[in-house]
């Protein structure tokens, strides 16, 4: 019988994609904070979401050196090489999110002081946000699981997400009829964005789980030739 | 009716600016691409090759093929039988009186086993360099002209060993001390006049049985990079224990694995995979190759 070996290099890299996948978990967090401070304009809660980023770009940076050394020490090949190469994406989508967060938290301030709001548009950001919360737990599960099925599945839920962002859209331009309606509605599309950018970063986690088992990198779905949408 | 620019978001690709929202989608979709410039024309052609020493099976079935002006590397653990195919290949085992090889092994289409095919000629086709640099102990010069002199070759012999040296990288280095005892020389430089022995002799395939264990890394990294600039003009079939040697210049590699019987009194070798190099390190079809090259089974 074959006796195994590098048990401290499989520890050590099974640690790293732990670190890694935890980074989801702090953007989920930092999500859900996010989308209290829009429903109730928590001004004070949208500082700390800007505050709490440095924890997320903190996990960057460390899981980023980590896979440098891994790299540099251990001369990873195969699946261990796909895995490392798919870590160094999960983490900067990890980066990005957080930092799409931050966006949104900075964007409160400046839909103006007690503005206008239109709560519909309000509810489908908050299900949009929700939603977009969902995408990031599947994505984890999924890369977690190297389950490609559920990975795929991630571009059913990134749709409602898109659908809702044009919902958005119809109602930012059905409700702009003032100047302080318009920018109060300008700034909430900017939101609507910044969700569905997340969305999208977290189908491209589903992407580097299918890239880790099969070796093979597809994009889910062609942005470039999309399919023709519905009016 | 209002133009909705959402209602085509896509998602960035790598890199791509938040700001062009759906603009920077990657183009292409990058696979592992099979190199389309290496070669495609075989050196040998091996069929079902099994080796025995005496009664004992060395290794079993083994077929591919070895294309030319590439780099094949053969890899395994201790006692696959990775050397002992590599030695097929130019008929060494000949010289084991108990060895036996059946199966097919063409040679540029020959059988390379034939009854009139000469082993000297053989070897002087398909030279070989071995583990630890074995120079003749004489002078640099006359260790390049041996093997020409030896086979009567035609033409000026100090041509013929300036430009086996200058092909082995070797040339500057010894140009002034030509007539000294190679002996003399450095491990690795004794590597590379080994390699320019074997080259002196116009071959067309050179086989090295782990030419780079006995060296420190900077020989190694001049021999791997003489390796490189050798396959323009030569077939190269490289048998190392170092798998990060065989990613780095291998074009293609065999991974063998040895095989026990349910008693484990006999052991053999046996062929798991042959791919491109690239394939076989980042995503090779057997998860014994898997193991193998990852280190994670001895």
């Amino acid at each position: 019988m074959a006796e195994r070996t590098r048990v401290y290099y499989e520890a050590e890299l099974s640690e790293l994609e732990g670190r890694a996948l935890g980074g989801i978990d702090l953007v989920a967090e930092t999500l859900g904070r996010t989308l209290e401070a829009v429903e109730h304009r928590d001004m004070e809660l949208a500082q700390m979401v800007i505050a709490d980023d440095d924890r997320i770009d903190g996990r960057y940076l460390e899981v980023h050196q980590s896979i440098l050394a891994l790299l540099a020490t251990q001369a990873p090949v195969a699946t261990d090489l796909r895995l490392i190469a798919a870590l160094l994406h999960l983490i900067k989508s990890i980066e990005r999110m957080g930092d799409q967060c931050v966006n949104i938290a900075k964007l409160l301030p400046l839909a103006g002081h007690e503005p206008p709001r239109d709560e519909r548009m309000v509810r489908d950001l908050i299900t949009m946000g929700k939603q977009v919360r969902s995408l990031l737990s599947q994505a984890k599960q999924a890369f977690s699981a190297r389950d490609v099925d559920l990975a795929r599945d991630l571009v059913r839920g990134d749709d409602v997400v898109d659908n809702l962002n044009r919902e958005c859209f119809r109602a930012a331009i059905a409700f702009g009829d003032t100047v302080d309606r318009r920018e109060w509605a300008m700034t909430m599309m900017l939101v609507a964005r910044a969700l569905e950018r997340i969305g999208d970063n977290a189908v491209d986690i589903g992407e580097q789980t299918a890239f880790v088992v099969t070796g093979l990198f597809e994009e889910f779905e062609d942005a470039s030739h999309p399919e023709p949408v519905e009016h | 009716m209002t133009q909705d620019p959402t209602s085509r978001e896509g998602r960035t690709g790598a890199g791509g600016g938040e700001a062009a929202g759906g603009q920077a989608e990657l183009s292409i979709r990058p696979t592992f691409q099979h190199d389309q410039h290496l070669s495609k024309e075989k050196v040998f052609e091996l069929k079902d090759i099994n080796v025995f020493y005496g009664e004992n099976l060395a290794v079993q079935d083994i077929s591919l093929d070895i294309y030319k002006q590439q780099v094949t590397a053969m890899i395994g653990p201790s006692g696959c039988g990775k050397s002992t195919l590599l030695r097929c290949l130019n008929r060494m085992n000949d010289l084991i009186p108990s060895a036996k090889v059946t199966g097919q092994a063409l040679y540029h289409g020959e059988d390379l086993y034939g009854p009139k095919v000469d082993p000297v000629q053989v070897r002087k086709l398909i030279g070989m360099v071995f583990q630890k640099p074995n120079p003749f102990p004489k002078s640099i010069y006359d260790n390049v002209a041996f093997g020409p002199r030896v086979l009567g070759m035609d033409g000026d012999m100090d041509e013929i060993v300036e430009k086996a040296l200058r092909r082995s990288a070797l040339w500057d280095e010894v140009k002034d001390r030509l007539e000294t005892n190679a002996f003399g020389m450095s491990g690795g430089q004794q590597q590379r006049l080994c390699i320019a022995r074997c080259i002196a002799v116009e071959p067309d395939t050179i086989l090295m049985d782990e030419p780079c264990s006995a060296l420190d890394p900077i020989s190694t990294g001049k021999i791997e990079d003489l390796m490189m600039d050798m396959k323009r003009d030569f077939s190269i079939v490289i048998v190392t224990h170092n798998m990060q040697q065989a990613a780095r210049v291998s074009d293609r590699t065999a991974f063998l694995m040895v095989e026990l019987d349910a008693t484990e009194q006999s052991r053999w070798g046996r062929l798991v995979e042959y791919d491109e190099t690239q394939k076989i390190f980042t995503n090779p079809a057997s998860s014994r190759t898997e193991d193998y090259v990852s280190g994670k089974v001895g």
